[in-house]
Formats: structure tokens, C-alpha cells, sequence
């Protein structure tokens, strides 16, 4: 089991979302994705994809404005 | 809050509940600040109203929109590209049912100017559409999805201190200005080229109105089905 942390702060809508779905792909069941986004854009369709996907997504808000995507590969 | 390091070996995560990589700073109280910056808001708006009526208007109405928009995560930028990108319709569908209901809006006031035989109001939004309108529209569809955000959308992002789109907001305000500048040349040359069309012209009022939902109903569908397409593959 492996963890990835991809740090996209300062990264506007769609690279956070597109970094996900690549790194993603080069992941094991079981492995974990961890996003770091301020934009709150990213907020709603990186878990909204996440999810869509079939994987367990948890979204915590590490700072005013700073959030940290959990996403566990799950198929 | 150390548990969580790329040593960490132990089983499953979602039965776990996972802990940030990072420390987690105490939380500020924002309420206080809301409501100072409230209290802000209600004395300009006092201020302006006294100059214009017109004016504390615009300033209510623009916080409202800002606001909802902030709050909804509402994004046109996001409805468009969303579909492509991760198959979800869910803002695509929101922009269509707006669409609606603007319809229903703007048709009403415009015939009740209409029927009382007053000018009908925002005629000069009705423009030619030709070659230009679709070049225009792709162009815009690229800048809106490298800037992160269409014009509502940088703005609000702007207002959430997102250091980015402070960059795209100048460059926004020097390509409308520039826009601005040269936009005889390009109407004379480009946009006058195309027809325009009045939807109440063609079809009567209630046929626009009509064909108008009618329209929009049909890419809710499709939007519907795409997404159900999408998250079956």
C-alpha cells in the first residue's frame, strides 16, 4: 500500500483534477491519493470525479482555504 | 498526527479514519469579521443609495450574485469542460435550468413593455450571429479554461484571495479594454456580416418562449444521459 501526495496549491480548476486522474492511473488498489488544493473550484468536481469513479473520498480543510483531497483507489 | 508518514503500512484506510499529512492550525472565528465586513456592505450600500438610487441596486444586486455564486460553487466554466473532463453534468444542468428560468424572466418583461406598446429594453443585445460568434465562443472556451474561471468566475475567485486569478483579472481587464478599443473595426468587418435574430419575430412570443425551453429541455436530457454514459464506462 502506497500514499501519493500531490501538492497542487496555487493550481486553478482543472490541474488538480487532471493530475488526479493521472496519478490514478498509475496506482494500485488500495493505494492513497492525497490532493492538496486552495482552489475551491477543485473543491467540487475533484470528489465529485472521485466518486463518480467508485472510490472513498474524504475532503479535510487543513487551513482557511486549504484543503486536502482523500482519495482511496478502490477499483 | 504522525500516523500517516509513506512508512505506514496498516491495512485498511476506510475503516481508519485518515489524519491530514500536515499539522492542523487552531481555527480563527470568522463571525465576527463576517459581520464587520456586513456592516461594511449595508454603509456603502446607504452611502451609494443616497447618490443613486440606481446604484445601491447594483452594489445589493452584485453582492447577492457573488455571493450565491461563491457559496453554489457555480461555475460556467466548470459546466462546460466538467462533461468532457470527468463525465459529472451536475453544473451543466444547473447553467441549462438558469437558462430557463432567465427565458421565462426576460420573456415577460420584454412583453410587458411590449404589450403596452413601450420600447422593448435590451434590444441592443440582440446582435448578428455569423462565423465570428462561433470563433469567439472557442477562443473564450480556451482563455476561461487556462484562467480557471470565465469573467463571474474569476471575479469570485479573485474575492476568495486565490493570487492567480488576480493575473487573469488584469489580463481579463486589458483584453476587454483592448476589446473595447478596437471593437468598430471588428464589427464593421466581422459582426455586421451575420443576421440578427429576435426569437419573438419568427415564432410569435409564445412559440420563442416555446421553442426556447423546448431547447433547453433537450440538452438537459442529453446532459443527463451523457453523465449516466459516462459513469457506466
Amino acid at each position: 500500500m502506497k500514499e501519493v501526495v500531490i501538492d497542487s496549491l496555487g493550481e486553478a480548476c482543472p490541474i488538480p483534477l487532471v493530475k488526479a486522474q493521472n496519478a490514478m492511473k498509475e496506482m494500485e488498489i488500495g493505494d492513497v491519493l492525497i490532493v492538496q488544493i486552495d482552489h475551491s473550484c477543485a473543491m467540487k468536481n475533484l470528489p465529485e470525479w472521485a466518486r463518480k469513479e467508485g472510490h472513498n473520498v474524504e475532503i479535510e480543510e487543513v487551513d482557511d482555504a486549504e484543503w486536502e483531497v482523500i482519495i482511496e483507489k478502490a477499483k | 498526527m504522525s500516523d500517516t508518514t509513506n512508512t505506514n503500512s496498516s491495512g485498511s484506510i476506510s475503516t481508519t479514519r485518515r489524519r491530514s499529512s500536515r499539522p492542523r492550525k487552531p481555527k480563527k472565528n470568522m463571525i465576527p469579521i463576517g459581520l464587520a465586513v456586513a456592516l461594511v456592505f449595508v454603509i456603502i450600500g446607504i452611502l451609494l443609495a443616497q447618490r443613486s438610487a440606481m446604484l445601491g441596486f447594483f452594489w445589493m444586486t452584485g453582492i447577492a450574485f457573488g455571493f450565491v455564486l461563491q457559496r453554489a460553487r457555480f461555475c460556467f466554466t466548470a459546466s462546460m469542460r466538467d462533461p468532457y473532463l470527468t463525465g459529472g453534468t451536475s453544473l451543466t444542468r444547473a447553467v441549462l435550468i438558469a437558462f430557463a428560468l432567465t427565458t421565462i424572466g426576460f420573456a415577460a418583461i420584454k412583453y410587458g413593455y411590449f404589450a403596452k406598446g413601450l420600447p422593448i429594453p435590451g434590444m441592443s443585445y440582440v446582435v448578428p450571429i455569423s462565423l465570428a460568434t462561433i470563433v469567439g465562443a472557442f477562443m473564450f472556451g480556451i482563455g476561461m479554461v487556462i484562467a480557471g474561471g470565465c469573467a463571474s468566475g474569476t471575479l469570485m475567485r479573485v474575492g476568495e484571495g486565490f493570487m492567480m486569478q488576480v493575473l487573469a483579472l488584469v489580463f481579463f481587464v486589458v483584453g476587454s479594454l483592448w476589446g473595447a478599443h478596437d471593437f468598430e473595426f471588428w464589427k464593421y468587418f466581422f459582426i455586421s456580416k451575420g443576421k440578427a435574430v429576435f426569437l419573438p419575430d419568427v415564432f410569435g412570443w409564445t412559440g420563442a418562449v416555446f421553442v426556447q425551453l423546448l431547447l433547453i429541455a433537450v440538452l438537459y436530457v442529453v446532459a443527463l444521459k451523457w453523465e449516466q454514459k459516462k459513469s457506466n464506462e
